[in-house]
Order: structure tokens, then sequence, then C-alpha cells
């Protein structure tokens, strides 16, 4: 009798195994990406994980600078980092953790993307905005101009710039103050010196009431705002307008941040954040060009697996797809 | 009678031995709070927790659309626990630090409950409740607040009704010092 239960229990641990009831635990491979590349990243994971059933990509996307502090303030067990501001990465990992090893030494750039105005069927002057007018159309006084929050999201600062910018390449004076600086008290002025353009942000930046400028904490609130008409035009990164089915215009090369050969145009322009919000990075952003970066942090516990991860993303973007940004 | 004298011993017994106890008694993170003209306060958990509280709703959403919560989350008004340090008027600023380096800023208006964008649950935007009050949270869902969560003390957006999600980045984890100034 007691022979025959043995038996009996024998089969069912081979039964439950055969059939997939005792499952093998996967290997989780963390993943921190900045949001703008949220979308293509989930493309990318269940291509990966189709490839590779052992593996579990976990993907908690970030801005990029929160990216990067998991790993390098909150000391979480990330295995692959991926910022959309390439500068960041040795600005804030090229240096000791609580090992006395750098949490980085090296960083993969592998592809750039570029500032554009993002707007609907329903945006004022919709039929009549090109690359050329851009400026005029959000000057006039009835068109709604929506951007992120500069102190959260690089999209935001990265307007500022990029209507500083404007305002000096395209040499429209006052523009600046016309479409974003005049919507607060006291007013954003453009500070021009030898060394540069630079606007000073105030500690709490609110646009004034009814005026025209709204600004929402990151990019997804501010291109519902933009669907639900609250703001006719939306400064964000072409990639994500693109994904979002949004119509886009394109800016001019010298103030898009999104030509290499214009980084000394770029970088005539410093935003300065109205308080410092991390203690780890300061509030200066100058004007770059936009290109996205992966590493691997010095502490991954998976490293092997994220950098196989890490090859397939590359290749991935360098392919390209819909809302990916456009590989270096 | 016997019986109910054995069992009110017992009780006071368990309550003499601590067992019946506060439960934020050992939790060990002092925040210090600087008043406008720099008067200083450092106050326990335990102090926190015994002002005056509220009870409400609270639910967060991250800036890539990650929904934290709903909450029933218990704290104090920030606009009340700044009274201990001469109050917050307006024109001020409250500037929330937190222990891993964070820092996020205030109005007077805001922690009046204004000008704080709120969502649905659909992520559209929606007219802040009147009962809207920024508050430092302590207890979330009947239990003091987990540190891995962002406690023992974390600045919430607590609402009377049900549902209402406003922006991750209020939610200051880890806090561990508040100023007010201007």
């Amino acid at each position: 009798m007691r022979k025959s239960l043995l038996i009996f229990a024998l089969l069912i641990i081979v039964f439950a195994v055969c059939s997939g009831c005792v499952a093998e635990e996967k290997t989780v491979v963390k993943v921190v990406p900045a949001g703008s590349l949220l979308l293509p990243l989930e493309e990318i994971e269940l291509e990966y994980e189709a490839l590779h059933p052992e593996i579990d990509i976990q993907i908690e996307g970030h801005g990029s600078i929160q990216a990067i502090r998991q790993v390098t303030d909150l000391h979480q067990p990330i295995d692959l980092v991926v910022v959309a501001d390439e500068s960041l990465i040795p600005d804030m990992m090229y240096q000791e953790g609580p090992e006395g090893v750098n949490y980085t030494d090296w960083y993969t750039p592998f592809a750039r993307n570029e500032m554009v105005l993002a707007f609907t069927d329903s945006s004022a002057y919709a039929d009549e905005i090109s690359t050329e007018n851009w400026y005029e159309i959000l000057s006039r006084d009835d068109v709604k101009v929506g951007f992120s929050n500069p102190t959260l999201d690089a999209a935001g600062y990265r307007t500022l710039l990029v209507m500083m910018l404007a305002e000096e390449q395209l040499q429209v004076p006052g523009l600046f103050s016309a479409v974003i600086g005049s919507s607060f008290d006291p007013e954003l002025i453009v500070n021009k010196t030898d060394d540069g353009l630079a606007v000073e942000l105030p500690v709490l930046l609110q646009p004034e009431t009814n005026s025209k400028v709204a600004i929402r904490d990151a990019s997804m609130f501010l291109l519902s705002l933009l669907e639900s008409g609250g703001i006719d035009y939306a400064f964000d990164y072409k990639s994500v307008a693109i994904g979002q089915g949004l119509r886009y215009v394109e800016l001019q090369p010298e103030v898009n941040l999104g030509e290499e050969a214009y980084a000394s145009v770029y970088d005539d322009a410093t935003v300065y954040l109205g308080f410092q919000r991390f203690s780890t990075i300061g509030n200066e952003r100058t004007g770059m060009p936009v290109v996205y970066a992966a590493t691997i942090p010095y502490d991954a516990p998976e490293p092997e697996e994220a950098e196989k991860f890490m090859a397939f993303m590359l290749a991935a973007f360098v392919e390209g797809g819909v809302g990916y940004p456009a590989p270096l | 009678m016997k019986q109910l004298l054995l069992i009110l011993a017992i009780f006071a017994c368990i309550c003499a031995a601590g067992c019946v106890s506060d439960p934020y008694a050992d939790i060990d993170w002092p925040l210090t709070l600087v008043g406008a003209d720099g008067t200083e306060k450092v106050m326990t958990v335990s102090q926190i927790a015994a002002l005056p509280s509220v009870s409400g709703n609270g639910y967060a959403v991250s800036t890539v659309g990650i929904k934290y919560g709903p909450y029933k989350i218990t704290g104090v008004p920030l606009i009340d626990l700044l009274d201990q340090v001469g109050g917050v008027h307006e024109g001020q600023t409250v500037h929330v630090f937190a222990a891993d380096g964070y820092l996020w800023v205030f109005s007077y208006e805001q922690l009046l409950g204004e000008d704080l964008l709120c969502l649905d649950v659909n992520l559209k935007e929606m007219k802040t409740p009147a009962t809207m009050t920024p508050i430092l949270m302590y207890t979330a869902d009947g239990v003091p607040y987990p540190y891995d969560d962002g406690g023992p003390l974390r600045v919430a957006t607590m609402t009377a009704e049900p549902d209402v999600i406003t922006e991750g980045s209020l939610w200051v984890k880890w806090v561990d010092r508040i100023e007010v100034h201007g």
C-alpha cells in the first residue's frame, strides 16, 4: 500500500513538472530608460523575450536624471541605464559608489532626437504653420503653447533653450518674451552677455492664469492637454510626436538641438533652474545635441544578460521603427 | 468576579509591558522644521503623529504614467505642521528636503490645496476638489508608512473624494527637513 502511494506521488510530481506547473524561474534584467524611450523599448522587450523565454526584461521608465539616481543615490539593483542626455552619465556616474568603484566608466551613444512642435488638426492655424513661420504663429495672442516642467523633464528646459536660440539665430527680437517670457510674473528675461544667452528661472515656475503658456510635469500630460484642446502646440521630441501619431512641424537645425554640426551654436544658451532638485547634480543646463546613451552599472546583478540585451537594443535602434529616435 | 479581575490584571500588565504601544515609538527619523525667521524645531515621528491629523484618499502618478495607490492615508496638513515654527504665509515658499538629496518647493497657495493639477483615473485633467490637502503622511492603509515606499514621512496630497490623482513629483519621499523661505 505504501509503495503504491509513493509511486502515485512520484507520478504526480513528474506530471506537474512536465506540464509546467513547476515553472523554471526566469532571469530578471532590470532596465531604467528615459520616458521618451518607453514606446520603442516596450516593442524591443517583447521581441527579446520571445527569442529568450528564460529572460524577463523589466522596464521602469523615469526622467533621465531619476533613472541614473536609481543607481547612484537610491542604490537599486539596475542592469541597464538608458538616458536621453549622454552627458549625464559621465557627470553623475563617473564617480565612486559606496564600494570605492565608479558606478560606470563607459557609455555607448546610440541615437539622436530633435525638438519639434507637436499639434493636432484642431490647433489654431494648423493648416498654416510650417518650419518657416512657426515662431510667428506661436507669437500670436490667441495661440496657446505648452511644454513640460524644466525642473522635471529635459524636454522642458530644452524648450527654453530652443526659444532662446530661435530669437538669436532666426533674428527675431522679442520672440522669447512673446511666446514664453511674458506669461510669467515677473517676466522671464533672456540675459545676453559675451558668454552667451541665459535664462534664470524662479523657484516657482507658474504661468499667470489665462496666459498663453501651460506647463505640465511630463510629456504624457502635456500631450493629453494638447489632444483635449487645452493648448494648440506642444514642444516635444520628434520621436515622441511620431509615436503618439501627432502632427508636427520641424524646427530649423540651428535651434532644434538635433544636429551635431550645430553643437557650438547650441551651447551658447543656458537655463538655470529655479532650485537644485537633486543634491547630486547642479541646476545649470546648457544646450547640446540630444543624444541617447546606455551603460551597465558596475554592480548590475546580471551584467552578462544586460550586455546581451543592450546589444539587441542597439541593433533595434539602428533598424528603427515608429516612435524610435533616429540612429546616430 | 475573580475572572474579571484576572482579565483586568492581565490587560494592565500588557499595557505596562508596552505591548499596546505607540507604533511610531521605535522609528528613528528626526524631522527638522525651520521657520522663516530661522527658528528650528526637531520632531520625532511619534510627536508628529500626536498632532491633530486628517485622513482621506491619496493617489499619485509618475512622470511616465505609473500609478501609485489608491491609498487610505493619514497625516498632518503641511500648513498646520509649519505652525510649529511660526507658520507659513502668502508670498512664502516651503522647501521640502528628502534624505536621498531630493528637494521640492511648494507655494503657499499649493499648501492650501490650490494650483495643484488633478487627474482622474484615466489621467484626464479634472477640477481640483475643495478638499485637496497636502499633508505629511505617516500612515497608509492603516499601518506606519514603510521605508521602502518612501516612509516613514512622505508628502502626499489627500482628498475626501476617491480616485483623485496628483503628480508624483509632489510626493516627496523620506522627508527629513522642511524650511519656510521668504
